[in-house]
């Protein structure tokens, strides 16, 4: 226990002592202009937050490129957690599923992008792009989770007389919860990234859509804090979804 | 080990197995078509509730093949509490495993009833106890204990499980995870699920392998309880000789791998078989003369290791069990 928590408590600090690093780095190049113009210091960026127009339009575009992302990452994850329920009821599909989720995978999600605007459009296609971002990993997780129920427990509900559909709900599923948790913080930074790239597509707003706008604006600032609210949404998403994994997982194995 | 395995049986009984009225010698019959005797036949029952007959088992394995039953033959009455002894990997697991219907035997005939082993499973009428307790980690030991009726499709009768617990002495612990409790403890809620819907046939695995030896006896004690009262034909694996012979109306020797019917040895103890019992000289008496079948066993196996002593073997007998 006490090891446990030790450990834990080292990892918060490194953690810590990395991302102060960063930022101190960050600071430093922009400070001496290591990397040209491009490249403000950190407090630079932090200065425009002062601007309250600045502050509502960034903090609006966080908040919907948040909403996209984590509706994609919710119909991500339920389509494929279905489809893959579906592959082991019905073992004949099984291999066709496998085949479709790598190709789709397979297909770069910028291609995808003109394609949606012109089917999905404009406010829909960031959620969709987040949908696809999650799907593989979601799909692959839940696949393998529901194969991780043990022998023993196999042969219990099989000797006990269990039916396909009792073993799966009695036993596949909840002996799949740790993996398709670990899918869901694996996809959840993912699904960020398909929201953005979603939005760079012209979307109404969003990160994606101020990033894109900065960039032809030359609002280096703006450009920069756009891009380190997006990350920092990623980190938030993946540490949300660890800590619920963290604390659910463990019931189930 | 030999592609055919050395069938060590010592042509000879060691010297103790003197013979009584009760233990019928096995010679292991080859072919099982060519053996016209059959257990039941002299028991004078006619309902066999179980049946092996020339069951072979292989486990092919890459290039090696393992032989884990050579031509069993085996028969459990309706009714009946059968014991099953022998050498670990010597197939006693693999011979409830085929009863479950969990394995297919490569050769042979396994009948439940009369009927392939599934159909009694798919009635949920067969209870088993695994050698590994087998326990789902995210269910309360309650609803452990009540998943034979959920996997029936049955409303939970939530008295019996409360009585199950109960009589595994498990009743403060309905509510916690398996993780929380002891290897003994999970081993009880295992044999409490077996039983919770007072199955017509009742396979366990070394059941109590990591109990104590008090609380091994006590619920010894309750089975043999349970037992008188219901009459469940039972098939129970066991390395320890005195709680075989304890509980059954049959002890069944296996010999070491390949697995064969090496002795049957018939228990008239008469029942109920208190803790007095195990003090008296003709209980010691029968598991004396089995434990030296199964020493006999373990020293002809070892062969040309001249080292290996009856002795020995008896040590290492009562040590592994876990
Ligand atoms: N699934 C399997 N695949 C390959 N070999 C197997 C398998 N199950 C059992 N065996 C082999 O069959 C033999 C008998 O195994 P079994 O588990 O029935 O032994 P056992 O008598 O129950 O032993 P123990 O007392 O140690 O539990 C062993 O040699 C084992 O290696
Ligand atoms: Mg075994």
């Amino acid at each position: 226990m006490r090891t446990v928590r030790d450990s834990r408590v080292q990892t918060a600090l490194l953690v810590a002592v990395g991302a102060v690093l960063a930022l101190a780095a960050m600071e430093a190049i922009g400070r001496f202009q290591l990397l040209g113009r491009g490249w403000p210091p950190l407090s630079q960026v932090l200065d425009i937050l002062h601007t309250p127009a600045t502050r509502t339009l960034l903090g609006r575009s966080l908040r919907t490129t948040a909403d996209e992302a984590g509706l994609g990452l919710l119909i991500g994850a339920l389509v494929s957690v279905v489809v893959a329920v579906l592959g082991t009821v019905l073992p004949v599909l099984q291999a066709g599923l496998d085949r479709l989720a790598a190709v789709l995978n397979a297909v770069p999600l910028i291609a995808l992008g003109p394609l949606l605007i012109a089917t999905v459009g404009r406010e829909g296609s960031p959620a969709v792009i987040a949908a696809l971002a999650v799907g593989f990993v979601m799909f692959v997780s839940t696949t393998s989770g529901l194969e991780a129920a043990s022998t023993a427990h196999r042969d219990v509900l099989a000797a006990l007389g269990a039916s396909r559909t009792t073993t799966l709900l009695r036993l596949r599923l909840p002996a799949a919860v740790p993996m398709v948790l670990d899918g869901l913080t694996q996809a959840a930074p993912a699904a960020v990234l398909g929201a953005i790239v979603g939005e760079w597509f012209g979307a109404p707003s969003g990160l994606g859509l101020l990033l894109v706008s900065a960039m032809q604006n030359y609002q280096t600032e703006l450009l920069w804090a756009a891009g380190l609210a997006a990350a920092l949404l990623a980190i938030v998403s993946y540490a949300v979804l660890g800590t619920v994994r963290s604390l659910m997982a463990w019931r189930f194995r | 080990m030999g592609k055919s395995a050395p069938a060590s049986i010592p042509p000879t009984d060691p010297d103790t197995g003197g013979g009584p009225a009760g233990s019928t010698e096995e010679g292991t019959a080859p072919d099982p078509d060519a053996d016209p005797r059959t257990e039941s036949a002299d028991a004078g029952s006619p309902r066999a509730a179980l049946e092996l007959s020339g069951v072979t088992k292989h486990f092919p394995l890459r290039r090696r093949n393992t032989v884990a039953l050579d031509g069993v033959d085996l028969t459990v009455e309706q009714g009946e509490f059968v014991s099953l002894l022998g050498p670990s990997g010597c197939g006693k697991s693999t011979v409830l495993r085929l009863l479950a219907g969990l394995e297919e035997p490569t050769t042979g005939r396994v009948r439940v009833h009369d009927r392939p082993p599934a159909a009694l499973v798919n009635d949920h009428r067969l209870g088993i106890a695994f050698q590994q307790h087998a326990l789902l980690p995210w269910a309360s030991i309650a609803d452990n204990v009540a998943l034979p009726f959920r996997v029936a499709g049955r409303p939970v009768d939530r008295a019996r499980v409360t009585e199950l617990l109960r009589l595994t002495g498990l009743e403060e612990f309905a509510e916690a995870r398996p993780r929380q409790l002891s290897g003994g403890m999970r081993q009880r809620a295992a044999i409490a699920r077996a039983l919770a819907l007072n199955p017509e046939v009742l396979l366990l695995d070394e059941p109590f392998g990591s109990l104590d030896a008090v609380t091994r006896r006590r619920l010894n004690f309750e089975l043999a309880r349970i037992w008188s009262e219901q009459r469940i034909t039972t098939l129970l694996v066991t390395h320890d000789v005195e709680e075989a012979v304890l509980l059954a109306n049959r002890v069944v020797v296996l010999t070491g791998r390949p697995g064969r019917v090496r002795h049957v040895e018939h228990i008239d103890l008469p029942r109920p078989r208190g803790g007095r019992l195990t003090r008296e000289p003709r209980f010691h008496e029968v598991v004396d003369r089995l434990t030296a079948l199964l020493d006999g066993d373990l020293a002809s196996r070892a062969g040309a290791d001249e080292g290996a002593t009856a002795q020995t073997g008896r040590r290492w007998l009562r040590r592994r069990g876990r």
